[in-house]
């Protein structure tokens, strides 16, 4: 005996019999396991190098990462890094700053940080496998719209300074990386980049140039660039072969 | 190439060569070659038989061996000399050794007078005509005729050369790896020649190395990783001053 043949619409007509929604379970777990993050100097450049070559770079990099903590971070985020200076009164240096760039690959692997410190504009180049950088601590865990934010220099210098003696936000390790909209303003032209042209393809600017301006620089695009297919590089097997292969080096 | 760096936190680069399937081929006596002393012919890489005649392959056979893809001489005193048919590993050398490598340079072409030589070249304005990047004149009225080996265009590369007095900072034996300063000639992959060092200078530091050669089967164990003394390894903690 079902009372589904009951069921009346609000316009007098038998109404069609809808099933409870499905409950959503989220597996915390799965989740966890899921996002992994592999630091983007272990992927090998595209060459002819023989592969026995970045073998051994990487052992001594999960060698190095064994001993010394290199955190997970990306460009945007907000790092401290303390560096083994022969020079300073404690012999060590702490430097507060952006990550604005992340070049090189295997043990060479580098990373701008830029900061504006009293009112003068700083950017130091790190090696991350340098014996000499005692800590490097992530102050701000997030990811911005370019992998690439040379643009800084060009902008307002709000949008470079950060307090020296800032405190670490604290974040749950399961949370999804937070990726910061922010639209830069920028200082009038001249810029030391053309940003605006589309072979920067950056979507972090608030561009207050004329409308003109900007369809002019659409004359530089080569929409070809993208179906061009020598030079595509598909890195996903690669990186799944490599993940394996640090994560277990890394937990033994 | 890779970074490496010291235990004062100085950082070099450094050219990773492997050491693949080297044996002692022949030995040439000092009468029979001529020279002043005598010679040992060593083969590098393996590579296929079938593309070589029956004369060039009997010095392989003999020896025992695949066929080679490299040959090359290198002149030994008498007392050094090694069975043919051994093979050589990258054990070899030590670290802190001073090594000469010699290796076919990349090989560019035909190249004009300013890549090649590294000439001035022309103006590019203020009336030049049709002259930028010639060599301009190529001898004087009295001598009335070109020198030889006047510098001029021409093939450019794909020649031997030796970078001298490198160092060698760290040897990998168990995958006969040889890390050398700096950079050596010839491109990635290519093979490549290394020597004891004939520099005067670094005659000192070539004082102990495994005489005649390293035996894999003899009783000495290397540990995998042999370092200099001055590199930093990273199974150490973080450089501090």
């Amino acid at each position: 005996f079902s009372s589904s043949g009951n069921r009346v619409n609000s316009d007098g007509k038998p109404a069609k019999f809808q099933p409870p929604p499905k409950p959503v379970i989220i597996d915390k777990q799965k989740q966890r396991e899921e996002r992994r993050f592999l630091s983007p100097e272990f992927i090998p450049p595209r060459g002819r190098t023989d592969p026995l070559k970045f073998y051994i770079e990487r052992k001594d990099m999960i060698q190095r990462r064994k001993v010394f903590n290199i955190p997970e971070f990306y460009v945007g985020s907000i790092l401290a890094v303390t560096t083994a200076d022969p020079y300073a009164n404690d012999k060590a240096s702490r430097f507060v700053g952006i990550c604005i760039q992340r070049g090189g690959k295997g043990l060479g692997a580098t990373f701008v940080l830029r900061n504006v410190i009293e009112d003068q504009g700083v950017e130091i180049c790190y090696e991350l496998y340098n014996p000499r950088i005692q800590a490097i601590e992530v102050l701000r865990l997030e990811k911005r719209l370019d992998d690439n934010l040379m643009y800084l220099r060009d902008a307002l210098p709000e949008y470079s300074t950060f307090d020296v003696n800032m405190k670490p936000v604290s974040r749950l390790d399961h949370e999804e990386i937070p990726v910061n909209k922010l639209q830069v303003r920028m200082k009038p032209k001249p810029w030391s980049k053309r940003w605006e042209r589309p072979k920067y393809n950056i979507k972090g600017i608030k561009f207050e140039l004329p409308e003109k301006k900007m369809k002019a620089a659409q004359k530089w695009s080569q929409p070809w660039l993208e179906f061009d297919m020598l030079r595509e590089y598909d890195t996903s097997k690669i990186e799944e072969k490599i993940w394996k292969e640090v994560s277990e080096e890394l937990k033994k | 190439m890779m970074p490496i760096w010291t235990k004062s936190g100085k950082k070099h680069a450094v050219t990773l060569l492997k050491v693949q399937d080297c044996h002692v081929l022949r030995y040439v006596s000092k009468e029979e070659s001529g020279g002043k002393t005598s010679k040992l012919l060593v083969g590098g890489k393996n590579a296929s038989p079938f593309s070589k005649s029956e004369s060039a392959m009997e010095i392989f056979k003999e020896a025992g061996v695949p066929r080679k893809q490299k040959v090359t001489t290198f002149n030994v005193t008498d007392d050094a000399l090694v069975k043919p048919g051994t093979p050589l590993y990258a054990a070899h050398f030590r670290p802190g050794q001073f090594v000469d490598v010699t290796a076919k340079t990349i090989g560019k072409g035909f190249q004009g007078v300013m890549k090649r030589w590294g000439f001035k070249g022309q103006p590019a304005s203020h009336g030049q005509t049709k002259t930028h990047r010639r060599p301009g004149a190529i001898s004087t009225n009295k001598a009335s005729k070109v020198y030889r080996g006047k510098k001029m265009p021409g093939k450019m590369g794909n020649i031997y050369r030796t970078s001298f007095g490198l160092k060698v900072w760290r040897i990998n034996t168990k995958h006969d790896i040889i890390y050398v300063n700096g950079s050596v000639p010839g491109h990635t992959n290519c093979l490549v020649k290394v020597r004891d060092s004939k520099l005067p200078t670094c005659k000192d530091s070539n004082k102990n190395p495994p005489f005649p050669t390293f035996f894999a089967d003899g009783d000495e164990k290397l540990p995998e990783d042999l370092y200099d003394e001055e590199v930093f390894q990273f199974t150490d903690p973080s450089v501090t001053y």
